[in-house]
C-alpha cells in the first residue's frame, strides 16, 4: 500500500494513510492494508444498486460495508431503527437497496447480504482509494413533525470535513493512536463520527465489539489501552452507578444529550481523565464540543458558524453544509462560535439519547387500524434519577389489545418510544379546540395506575 | 399460577423494582415466559438497569460476552439459575 499525495479537492482518500491499525477484533490488530483487502472483496460481491442498507452490528463488519458501499459509488442507507415499518418505508425509495447484515436479522423482507469479513483475507498492495467528494455517502433520518422520515445526505466531503475539525479538537491526528471504545450504534450519526470516521480518516483503531453492561466496558478499556470511551449521558450513568474499578481511559467523549456538570465531575475523577462533550444532531452532524467540568458553553469546531435568526432558530454552516441548517434545540448564539443550549424544541423527544418528533409518534399511533384516538405523553424531565423515564400514552381503541398496539408500534419505533404503560380510556379529554392539555392528561393517567 | 421457587420470588421482586413495573405483581411473572419483547415487553435500557441491580444484590456482573447471555435474559427461571451458579462461584 502506498502512500497518499495531497489529492485535488473533487477526490478524497477513503482511509488515512497513518500507521495506527484500523481496528481490533478480540486480541487482534488489523492493519490498514488487511481493511482494504476486505473492503474490496465485499465490494466486488455488491449488487448493481443505487443504495444498500448498513444494518451490520460488528464496528469492523459496519466500517467494511460502509467502505465497500462508498467504493461501489453507492450510498449506506443508515435507518433509524430496524422495525419493519421503518425499512419498508426506505426500501420504498430505493427498491433494489440490498441490506448488509451481520446478526440474526431474520425478519428482514429485503434481500440481504451477508458481511463476516475478519481482516484475515490478506493485505491489499493497491494505494488507498479515493471517492469523489460530491459522492453521497450516507443519508440519516430523522422523525419530523410533518410526518414522513426527513432525509439527510452527508457527501463523503462532508464526512471528511467534520471529521477532520473532530479529530483536531480531540488530539487525533497524530498522538499515540488510541483505540476508540464506544457503546453507541455505528449507525448513529454520533456512533458512524466518532467510532468509524475517526479511525478511517484520523490516527485512532476502531474497537469491533459494541460493549454494553458495565463490566463489559471496564474490561474493553483494560484491553484496549490506551483507549478513548466514546458514550452517552446514558451509559456513563450506568457505569459510575456500577461502582466498578476503572482503567483508566485518555479521554472520554460523550453525546446524543446533554451532561449535567455533576456527572461530568464525577466521571473526571472516576476514570481519572478528562471528558468532553460533543453535540451534534442528525441534521447537521457534530458541530461543538465543551469541556463540561469547565465550561457550561459550547464551541464550534473550528471552520463552523452559527448564528440566530429572527424567529428564534438558530442555523449552522460549516464547510460540511452546503446551505446553514437549523437546529433542533433551542439555542442561545453568544457569538458565531459560542452558544448555550437552552431545551429541546417543543416537538423534540429525548428517551436515553434517543430523538424522535412526538408530532410523528402520535401520527402512527393514530395511523394504527382500530385507533380511534390517541396521544402519547412525555416524562417530566429526568425526575428519577435512578434511571430512565419511559413515555407514557392513552389510546382509545376497543376492538385492540395492548399487545396488538405495542406491536404495531414496535414495528415502526426504537423500543426506546414504546409506551409505558399503554392505558385504554373511554375518550381523550380533549378541550373545544381539540386540545389536550399535559396536566389533565397526567391527571387520567394518575388515575389509571390508582384503578390498576 | 405461576410456581416459583423462593430464589426466583426474590430475584422477580428486583425486577419489578428495579424497572418500576407499576402494573407487573412480581409473584404473577411466569417462571418460563420472556422477559424480554414478548412476555414482559423489556428492552435493552431495562437489560442494563436489570444487571446495575443484579450486581447490587448479589455482586454478580452481567456481561454481553458470556456466551449464553441470550439465554440468561431468557426467562426468570434462566436469570434466577445465572445468578445463583454465579454467586455461588465467588
Amino acid at each position: 500500500m502506498t502512500g497518499t499525495q495531497d489529492h485535488p479537492q473533487d477526490i478524497l482518500p477513503l482511509l488515512a494513510d497513518t500507521p495506527a491499525p484500523l481496528a481490533r477484533i478480540g486480541e487482534r490488530t488489523v492493519s490498514r492494508a488487511a481493511f482494504l483487502a476486505d473492503v474490496q472483496a465485499l465490494a466486488a460481491r455488491l449488487p448493481q444498486a443505487r443504495a444498500a442498507f448498513n444494518l451490520c452490528q460488528d464496528r469492523y463488519h459496519f466500517a467494511v460495508a460502509f467502505a465497500a458501499i462508498l467504493l461501489r459509488r453507492q450510498i449506506n442507507l443508515l435507518p433509524p431503527n430496524r422495525g419493519r415499518t421503518t425499512l419498508a418505508e426506505i426500501a420504498g425509495q430505493y427498491p433494489d437497496a440490498p441490506a448488509l447484515v451481520d446478526g440474526p436479522d431474520a425478519e428482514i423482507a429485503i434481500p440481504v447480504l451477508r458481511v463476516s469479513a475478519c481482516g484475515e483475507a490478506g493485505e491489499s498492495a493497491e494505494p488507498i482509494p479515493t471517492i469523489p467528494s460530491d459522492q453521497t455517502a450516507i443519508l440519516a433520518f430523522s422523525s419530523g413533525s410533518t410526518g414522513t422520515p426527513t432525509v439527510h445526505a452527508r457527501s463523503w466531503g462532508a464526512l471528511h470535513a467534520v471529521t477532520h475539525q473532530a479529530l483536531e479538537c480531540f488530539g487525533l491526528q497524530d498522538g499515540a493512536g488510541p483505540t476508540l471504545v464506544g457503546t453507541v450504534p455505528p449507525q448513529h450519526m454520533y456512533g458512524l463520527e466518532s467510532t468509524i470516521l475517526y479511525a478511517l480518516l484520523g490516527h485512532a483503531t476502531l474497537l469491533s465489539q459494541r460493549p454494553f453492561y458495565p463490566e463489559d466496558v471496564r474490561a474493553a478499556l483494560a484491553a484496549c489501552a490506551p483507549a478513548v470511551l466514546v458514550t452517552t449521558p446514558f451509559h456513563l450513568n450506568a457505569c459510575l452507578r456500577a461502582g466498578l474499578e476503572w482503567p483508566q481511559p485518555e479521554r472520554i467523549l460523550c453525546a446524543t444529550a446533554p451532561l449535567d456538570p455533576e456527572t461530568a465531575g464525577a466521571a473526571e475523577r472516576v476514570f481519572g481523565c478528562r471528558l468532553d462533550e460533543i453535540y451534534g444532531c442528525t441534521e447537521a452532524g457534530a458541530i461543538a464540543t465543551r469541556r463540561t467540568t469547565r465550561e457550561s458553553d459550547w464551541t464550534t469546531y473550528p471552520g463552523v458558524e452559527i448564528h440566530a435568526k429572527d424567529d428564534g432558530i438558530v442555523q449552522v454552516q460549516g464547510p460540511q453544509h452546503p446551505a446553514a441548517v437549523p437546529l433542533p434545540d433551542h439555542i442561545e448564539a453568544r457569538d458565531a462560535h459560542h452558544f448555550r443550549m437552552e431545551g429541546r424544541l417543543a416537538d423534540q423527544l429525548n428517551i436515553a439519547g434517543k430523538r424522535a418528533s412526538l408530532a410523528d409518534l402520535n401520527r402512527r399511533l393514530n395511523a394504527i387500524p382500530g385507533v380511534l384516538d390517541g396521544v402519547f405523553i412525555p416524562p417530566e424531565p429526568s425526575t428519577d434519577a435512578r434511571g430512565v423515564t419511559r413515555l407514557a400514552a392513552l389510546v382509545v381503541a376497543p376492538g385492540r389489545s395492548e399487545a396488538e398496539i405495542q406491536a404495531t408500534l414496535a414495528e415502526c419505533l426504537d423500543p426506546l418510544f414504546l409506551p409505558r404503560p399503554l392505558v385504554h380510556v373511554d375518550h381523550l379529554p380533549r378541550s373545544a379546540t381539540g386540545k389536550l392539555p399535559r396536566q389533565v392528561l397526567l391527571d387520567l393517567l394518575a388515575r389509571h395506575g390508582e384503578c390498576a | 399460577m405461576a410456581s416459583q421457587t423462593t430464589f426466583e420470588q426474590e430475584v422477580a421482586q428486583l425486577i419489578v423494582d428495579s424497572l418500576n413495573l407499576e402494573d407487573v405483581a412480581a409473584e404473577e411473572i411466569e417462571p418460563e415466559d420472556a422477559l424480554f419483547r414478548e412476555g414482559l415487553g423489556l428492552d435493552s435500557i431495562d437489560a442494563l438497569e436489570l444487571a446495575l441491580a443484579i450486581s447490587r444484590a448479589y455482586g454478580v456482573q452481567i456481561r454481553s460476552d458470556d456466551e449464553n447471555n441470550r439465554q440468561i435474559f431468557q426467562s426468570l427461571r434462566a436469570l434466577s439459575a445465572h445468578i445463583e451458579a454465579n454467586r455461588a462461584a465467588s
